[in-house]
């Protein structure tokens, strides 16, 4: 190959893998970011968000209708036990592993008077008499969603009123 | 030896700038080919799916991230009116539809910036729990910048030219199948003439 050739396939060689990684990074890259903004850097504790409003820029298209707990859990300590006190309406516990999958989805109907979760990493040998439902995480880091279907300001408040009794913490030994 | 140097740089340069290009216009123009279509409304079923391909997570990521998969919720956007126009804040739309075979439904109008338009009126959404549907079986809400009359209102108040909005169905039945016809329909009502 001789004269612009070589420059032109190295050019073409350099977007295709500059396409690729892009496409693959975005969602790490947006799930890293929605860590530090939802925890502010602080893992394995529910966050429970404000009620949104126009202000709200945390994560792009939230929904007025919801109050939102959000817990970046980190397992790399060891697993980590969620539980979820049970809220009048709808409720759901979702599990987002670093890629952004939602591996995991629990809501009320399967669990009306709340969720008790181990969450370890995947791979790894779970224990030996586990007493809440053993979930495996694709990823060490992700996040764990609450929604509360609270559409007034009375839900809401209700609703902010339960958030207090949810646990997202270490349950490494 | 300079030059060939200055063209190495060159070719690297334009090969990062050119794969970078590509993959935002993939996240951006190629939305539309990853979704399926229902009339004006648009269903990506692969959202939040650990089966979803490389270019729908980044696609979620970028415009839904946390997004619930399929099997708990559905969600469908809709970005132009009937005549395949943006909405714009200069336009009064009428939203009706009839009651969906789901446990509960939202509509949230969303800025061009995918949250909600920067104003206090404090109506970004209707849902299933708050309207209720007329003798002709339809609900009906006003997509508009001001409330007047309207009795079930999403306000386009700061919403600019190029707003969405994100119908949210949770817990579908069985029986639930999207179509255009079971979807809310849009309806332009009228339009500020550009001063």
């Amino acid at each position: 190959m001789s004269g612009w050739g070589k420059y032109i396939v190295a050019a073409l060689l350099v977007a295709v893998v500059t396409h690729i990684v892009a496409i693959f990074a975005v969602p790490n890259v947006l799930m890293n970011v929605a860590l530090q903004r939802l925890g502010g850097g602080h893992y394995n504790a529910w966050h429970l968000g404000d009620r949104v409003t126009a202000a709200s820029r945390t994560i792009v298209r939230p929904s007025p209708d919801f109050a939102y707990s959000a817990c970046p859990y980190d397992l790399a300590t060891g697993p980590v036990r969620i539980h979820v006190a049970p809220w009048n309406d709808y409720w759901s516990l979702s599990l987002y592993a670093n890629n952004s999958d939602n591996f995991y989805v629990l809501d009320d109907r399967e669990a009306r008077d709340g969720a008790d979760i181990l969450l370890i990493r995947g791979g790894s040998p779970p224990p030996d008499h586990p007493t809440a439902t053993v979930v495996e995480s694709p990823s060490a880091r992700g996040i764990a969603l609450i929604r509360r279907l609270a559409p007034t300001p009375d839900a809401y408040a209700g609703a902010a009123h339960v958030a207090p009794n949810d646990i997202c913490a270490s349950a490494a030994r | 030896m300079l030059r060939q140097i200055l063209a190495w740089i060159v070719a690297i340069a334009a090969g990062l700038a050119l794969g970078g290009a590509s993959a935002w216009a993939a996240l951006t123009v190629g939305v539309s080919g990853f979704s399926a279509h229902y009339g004006a409304w648009s269903l990506n079923r692969a959202a939040g799916s650990t089966a979803a391909g490389p270019y729908t997570r980044a696609i979620i990521a970028r415009y839904g991230l946390l997004e619930l998969s399929s099997r708990e919720a559905l969600y469908f956007n809709l970005e132009r009116d009937e005549h395949g126009q943006p909405l714009s804040e200069s336009c009064i739309y009428d939203l009706a539809g009839r009651d969906l075979a789901t446990r509960w439904w939202s509509v949230t109008l969303y800025a061009r910036d995918s949250y909600l338009a920067r104003n206090d009126d404090h109506a970004a959404s209707v849902d299933s729990s708050r309207v209720s549907a007329g003798d002709d079986g339809l609900w009906r809400a006003r997509i508009s910048s001001v409330q007047g009359n309207s009795v079930n209102w999403l306000s386009s108040r700061n919403a600019r030219r190029g707003f969405s909005l994100t119908l949210r169905v949770y817990n579908p039945q069985r029986d639930f199948a999207p179509s255009e016809d079971a979807l809310p329909k849009l309806t332009t009502v009228s339009c500020a003439s550009p001063s």
